[in-house]
């Protein structure tokens, strides 16, 4: 059910909202165990806050969000509710304020589920790095969900919330979404605060919805965007009003496809993917082939500058303000050597190796300046895009969902799937990701739609529109 | 090229410890990820290096002092406390 429907039954009483939650507690109770979506189910608290909802609904002060069950990325932060980022450095942080996210939705009186899955630090793209055990994809459980936001895409996709806040810095939200059947929204940089989204790479990191559908995203980032005193790179130009062009003609659009996307894709992605610009080329829409010739360089840019930036956000992990604290160490630096050893997984060890490695002098002009240099080209290259173009239609991914265990110890391998999502965050833009196909195996195919800058409402718009003719396969658990 | 020596040197930058076996394992792992890196390397160098600029931050708020938390609730997530500090080994 969208969340128009769930918020017209919640007005009309035709459900409460505490019905609504106890009904969704229960779903996670039944399917969870396998799926392992939720790293903390807040039982009690998703309670009070249905009552307080439903309070709200009664008083006929209900909001857009007021009562409606979402579950909230683990590296969000929420006071009173631990906040692990997936990580054994963090498993017992409790935060004392709420993400400015988090905080405007329950400016709403929205019902918060639980904290979902991850990879470590958000620093993956299976979600198997997560300490607690990674997620499953419910589509088959025998496969990854993709990641980072890999339990808000499954959460979503199994029915065990009705929509989710993932962060995706490289991709986190919309290859999940795409892996998982379910659609992905990642605004364009400084949309929505990161005041209390735990950092992982600040020019990068950006807050996004995991929904059932393009619309439904839009619904949420209604609630959850615009300037905030705590976050110095939010916008202050006038946000909001994300689905008011879904449902309008959007067949004088020109949509364009840049090649270099398509080159090692799967086969079976890259003609759903075609055959959804035959879609809007048969609406009326202009389909135009497009180049982003440095794409061939995104992903070693995007490794060097996000890795850069974790190796300085990370260091504040020392186990002495708060977080993991080893028994091991007799002097100050030998405890923190010794904290971070025993708190971090392997993986955040590389890209704290990589950041500090690139970041050395010596090497800083080859690797970061040169890294820098890139994402000033990709950026041009976009802005030369759009001149001729409204939206661009790729890939999500080059395949779709993995069986786990087959390429998250590669790193190399694992960093190279990212091709299609990161020269968005390079370039700081919205996109959004729809299932537009299964392969031979069942799986879902994801799509891309990146627009211009501030401009979500025409990719949310285009995004709809294939969604309302396009047969969406619900998982079966 | 990664060898053992400038792993241990950059775990030592990093404030990581690795075992014998770990930093051989980070070694090949590390020498590989910068393989992927190289790629960088050979990038148009006129090209400007792009920063966040003035732009990119709009109106900023003043410098001006504002509300905090008190100390205990700062405190709260630490493993060790005393009189109000964080108590770690001595440094001296």
């Amino acid at each position: 059910m969208n969340l128009i429907d769930l918020r017209s039954k919640l007005d009309n009483k035709e459900i409460g909202a505490v019905e609504l939650t106890q009904d969704y507690l229960k779903k996670i109770k039944e399917r969870d165990a396998v799926i392992n979506s939720y790293i903390t189910v807040c039982e009690e608290e998703a309670i009070k806050m249905a009552e307080k909802a439903q309070a709200a609904i009664d008083a006929g002060e209900a909001k857009p969000l007021t009562g409606i069950p979402v579950s909230v990325k683990d590296n969000i932060c929420t006071e009173g509710i631990r906040t692990t980022c997936a990580s054994r450095m963090l498993e017992d942080f409790v935060p004392i304020y709420d993400a400015t996210a988090v905080a405007r939705l329950k400016a709403e009186n929205f019902v918060m589920l639980g904290k979902t899955n991850m990879d470590e630090f958000a620093m993956g793209g299976s979600s198997q790095t997560s300490y607690f055990g990674g997620p499953k994809n419910p589509y088959n459980v025998s496969c990854v969900t993709g990641g980072s936001s890999g339990g808000a895409a499954a959460s979503v996709a199994a029915g065990l919330c009705a929509a989710a806040l993932g962060s995706d810095t490289g991709g986190s939200v919309r290859q999940p979404s795409a892996f998982c059947g379910v659609t992905g929204l990642k605004p364009t940089y400084g949309t929505v605060s990161r005041w209390g989204l735990i950092a992982f790479a600040s020019s990068l990191d950006q807050i996004g919805v995991v929904a059932n559908s393009a619309a439904d995203t839009g619904y949420v980032l209604n609630s959850i965007c615009g300037y905030d005193e705590n976050d110095a790179t939010t916008s202050k130009k006038p946000q909001g009003g994300y689905t008011s062009m879904t449902g309008g003609d959007i067949s004088k659009l020109r949509i364009g496809v840049p090649k270099e996307f398509f080159e090692g894709t799967d086969e079976e992605v890259k003609n759903a993917v075609m055959k959804a610009a035959e879609f809007y080329r048969a609406l009326g829409c202009e389909i135009i082939e497009c180049s982003l010739p440095s794409l061939k360089y995104a992903v070693a840019a995007y490794y060097l500058i996000s890795s850069a930036e974790a190796a300085s956000n990370l260091s504040r992990f020392d186990g002495i303000k708060y977080g993991y604290r080893s028994g091991l160490g007799e002097d100050y630096n030998e405890l923190i050597k010794n904290s971070r050893r025993e708190g971090f997984g392997k993986e955040v060890k590389h890209r704290i190796m990589l950041g500090n490695y690139a970041l050395c002098s010596g090497y800083y002009d080859a690797y970061y300046n040169n890294a820098r240099r890139i994402r000033t080209q990709i950026r041009n290259e976009y802005a030369s895009i759009f001149e001729k173009c409204d939206v661009i239609l790729t890939p999500t991914a080059p395949t779709t969902a993995y069986e786990i265990g087959c390429q998250e110890n590669d790193p190399v391998k694992m960093y190279t799937a990212d091709i299609c999502t990161v020269t968005v965050n390079i370039a700081g833009l919205p996109a959004i990701s729809t299932t537009c196909g299964y392969d031979s195996k069942g799986m879902p195919i994801g799509m891309s739609l990146t627009g211009k800058a501030f401009d979500e409402k025409t990719i949310i718009a285009v995004c709809d529109r294939f969604e309302r003719d396009f047969d969406r396969r619900e998982c079966v658990l | 090229m990664f060898d053992e020596k400038l792993t241990a040197h950059m775990a030592e930058l990093s404030k990581l410890s690795f075992t014998p076996e770990e930093l051989t394992s980070m070694t090949k792992d590390m020498t590989d990820i910068i393989a992927l890196m190289d790629t960088v390397c050979d990038f148009d160098p006129e090209v400007k290096p792009y920063a966040l600029s003035a732009v990119d931050y709009e109106d900023l708020r003043a410098d001006e002092h504002s509300g905090s938390y008190p100390a205990e609730r700062i405190l709260e997530n630490a493993k060790n406390v005393k009189n109000d500090s964080f108590v770690v080994p001595k440094v001296v």
